[in-house]
């Protein structure tokens, strides 16, 4: 490996680069813009769910149920409805999520000590939300039920409320959350996203530099030149790592002072895995300039293969001891969730070098073997 | 008079022609691509099949680990309340500080803490038992489900000591002094929350979204950067000629894949739920599709190789098919954000699917949505075409 030669060629890449101005600004931009976007939007906090009550009582006991639904800041009040046809195709729409069917005679029921049912309509397209949604019903429920019953006990025993209370709901439970104390969707995900743009920008940008050079036919210059495949690749990769971690460290910016996510960890370690991940990740980027002779080919698949790796085999959305075993298999072969660990850890946990040691381990060995055998994936000649 | 009809005819004869011929050359040159090719038909397969059998939200066996000072049978009984399907125990620990470890390792979830002497307690009955329990909600959406559920497991335990209480007190009748009111949730068009359902037709739209528009906005710029443009401009075709063969072809073969990832995966793997009309629901997504491929060629214009229409079409469908209404609930984005997506053919599609498929919805409550789709996608492509024309001028 001559050093003189891939500086000369790292040197030309950079330059090919900054000279399209377009293509320079959007290697920056585009990571910025989606992570502003995309921290706005991936928020898994199920908040303004709309919500409509349908009251066949009127009665006070009825609003006073109500309306600790209609107060509550998860759900946006759409009114009351008439009947549940109504419900039914304000739902159909996609207009309504909730409905609360309060039925007749719930006032005398409930003083004269029968037992009441209220009806519960949920939306169940969206199964994301639904379980959360279900979760806020049968808690907001829980409350003013728990509420009508110490109230009502209160007036038959004729003791203050506080002690029918105890009666009524002997044992307590504190729940205190931990690492993300308010369980803020945007700690959760802030972090997660540095990891999530970062897996598919960087073999995009790999895998357009590589092809481009054969779409151009300027790679003609590579095959009849003296330059080797491993200083031809090494000169590749290095303008594309810089610039893969740069964004890296710009996204953890973005996520930690702009979004506000704790970090935590050690600064130290979060930037080594970065890097060694972003090396480790121009391996699909090679493969794909591998396997495909246009630009638009290469793009399509570093997105959409990067947008898979990225949201299902890097224990994003659901841990990878969860997933089914080809899957799990699949994600222990690639490089996002060993990354995930590191940026969890780092971010809301606290986790240093003793326990995020191994993710770097197993990136490390990834990136060495990417640097190995990557040349060997190179050919000098086309196959005719 | 007739001459001239004739005339007319054979105009639109000759343009039928052009565009045919142009609309083939369109299909030859994508079915000359193998690797584009054999890259959508895996998008449409294989994809949506890993897709729908990856991800489920819902909290499943969470490891919660206890530590019990009380050893008595209340005690008992609350911890064996954390039981599968949501919960699983992970073991009893000696301390709380070894709780707190547990939980740092990430190898537990939940942490139970029982106080000493809470039987006796609960039993005198003069102030409400405490137990503690600490959740990693480093997950915020688990940990608020493993939240949820164990403030349901405590209700009914309430419940049931409650009743037993009284039971004793009241001298027999057991319930009837306390009136209970009981929650009946019915969860409507998915009632057993069948997760593969949602993900599969939102793998799909995804798939929809991300193919025509960058299938036919990277066909025109190829066509920019080879030259082969001027060709087409220096031929007697109007631009309209150039641009709509490209939407046509990609029409045709988005509902092919279309008819591939459901017939071939969704029904017979998933069986998704066909309750609404199937016509309707291909004639929206070539509508659907109409509406990207002009999103695409707008986007072309603006750009002079295949890198920079790259990078320009990740900024724009990114957010598109993140902030639609498939991965995050619309009410959930601020107010701003919600009206600026007005402006995405997706969030419109997706009520429109979704409303077919599993709501059984019909044009009659759809049809804002699809008119929605329909004005936007014209809209674009009319600007595509504009700017096309003036680019070369």
């Amino acid at each position: 490996m001559n050093l003189r030669r891939v500086l000369a060629l790292a040197a030309k890449e950079w330059r090919e680069v900054l000279r399209d101005r377009i293509y320079f600004a959007l290697t920056f931009l585009l990571p910025v813009i989606l992570m502003l976007v995309l921290g706005y939007g991936m928020t898994h906090d199920v908040e303004n769910v709309p919500l409509a009550v349908v009251d066949y009582d009127h009665s006070a006991s009825s609003r006073e149920y109500a309306q600790h639904f209609t107060g509550s800041r998860y759900f946006a009040y759409q009114g009351t409805m008439r009947d549940v046809r109504e419900v039914e195709r304000a739902m159909l729409d996609g207009r309504l999520r909730v409905a609360i069917i309060i039925p007749e005679q719930f006032h005398q029921r409930l003083t004269a000590g029968r037992p009441t049912e209220v009806q519960v309509l949920l939306d169940g397209t969206f199964t994301i939300a639904v379980r959360t949604i279900r979760g806020y019903v049968g808690a907001i429920h829980a409350d003013a039920a728990g509420e009508l019953a110490t109230n009502a006990l209160a007036r038959k025993l004729g003791v203050p409320p506080d002690r029918a209370r105890v009666v009524v709901q002997p044992l307590n439970i504190e729940t205190r959350y931990l690492y993300n104390e308010e369980a803020k969707g945007v700690w959760t995900i802030a972090p997660l996203l540095v990891m999530f743009i970062l897996t598919w920008t960087t073999p995009l940008l790999l895998g357009l530099g590589v092809v481009r050079e054969k779409e151009t036919g300027s790679i003609y210059n590579l095959y009849a030149s003296t330059v080797t495949r491993a200083e031809f690749l090494v000169g590749k990769l290095i303008p594309t790592i810089s610039m893969s971690f740069l964004n890296g460290m710009l996204l953890w910016c973005l996520a930690a002072w702009y979004f506000g996510a704790p970090f935590r960890g050690s600064f130290p370690v979060f930037a080594l895995g970065t890097l060694l991940f972003v090396t480790a990740s121009c391996g699909i980027g090679l493969v794909i300039s591998l396997v495909t002779r246009t630009q638009q080919a290469a793009l399509m698949l570093s997105v959409i293969l990067g947008m898979l790796v990225a949201s299902e085999y890097s224990g994003m959305s659901t841990p990878i001891s969860e997933l089914p075993p080809v899957n799990a298999a699949i994600a222990h072969v690639l490089p996002a969730m060993y990354y995930t660990a590191i940026v969890e850890g780092s971010f809301l946990k606290g986790a240093g070098l003793t326990e995020l040691g191994g993710n770097l381990a197993v990136l490390a060995v990834q990136s060495a073997l990417i640097l190995c055998f990557g040349p060997l994936l190179l050919h000098k000649r086309t196959r005719t | 008079m007739r001459a001239r009809l004739r005339l007319a005819l054979r105009e639109i004869a000759v343009g039928g022609r052009q565009l045919t011929a142009l609309t083939l050359k369109e299909f030859r040159q994508l079915l000359r691509d193998r690797v584009l090719l054999s890259f959508i038909v895996y998008l449409f397969s294989a994809n949506i099949l890993l897709a729908g059998g990856s991800q489920t939200h819902d909290l499943s066996r969470a490891p919660i680990v206890v530590h019990d000072a009380d050893h008595s049978a209340a005690s008992r009984e609350l911890i064996y309340r954390f039981r599968t399907p949501y919960f699983r125990f992970a073991g009893e620990v000696a301390s709380a500080r070894e709780g707190m470890a547990r939980l740092e390792r990430g190898d537990a979830m939940l942490f139970l803490e029982i106080p000493e002497h809470f039987d006796q307690v609960l039993q005198r009955g003069a102030e409400p038992a405490s137990v503690q329990l600490l959740i990693d909600t480093s997950k915020a959406t688990r940990g608020y489900l493993a939240a949820s559920y164990s403030a349901q497991i405590l209700a009914i335990l309430n419940q049931e000591w409650v009743e037993a209480r009284l039971g004793r007190i009241g001298g027999g009748s057991s319930g009837a002094s306390q009136p209970t009111l009981e929650a009946r949730p019915r969860i409507w068009f998915n009632p057993e929350v069948n997760e593969p359902w949602f993900y599969t037709i939102s793998e799909l739209l995804t798939m929809l979204t991300v193919a025509c528009v960058l299938l036919p906005a990277s066909a025109m710029v190829r066509e920019k950067e080879r030259g082969t443009i001027e060709q087409l401009l220096v031929s007697p075709l109007t631009p309209f000629q150039v641009i709509f063969p490209k939407v046509l072809a990609m029409v045709a073969v988005m509902l092919a894949g279309t008819a591939l990832a459901f017939f071939g995966i969704l029904q017979p793997v998933f069986h998704v739920p066909v309750r609404g009309s199937l016509g309707l629901f291909f004639a929206m997504t070539a509508l659907y599709a109409f509406t990207n491929a002009g999103l695409g060629l707008l986007a072309a214009t603006f750009a002079r190789n295949a890198a920079q229409v790259g990078m320009l079409l990740l900024l724009i469908t990114m957010p598109v098919v993140v902030l639609s209404g498939t991965w995050t609930p619309m009410e959930s984005l601020p107010p701003l954000l919600r009206t600026i997506m007005l402006l995405s053919p997706l969030r419109h599609f997706v009520e429109i699917a979704y409303g077919i498929l599993l709501r059984g919805a019909g044009l009659d409550t759809l049809w804002d949505s699809a008119l929605a789709m329909a004005l936007l996608g014209t809209g674009l492509l009319a600007l595509g075409s504009w700017r096309f024309r003036r680019q070369f001028q």
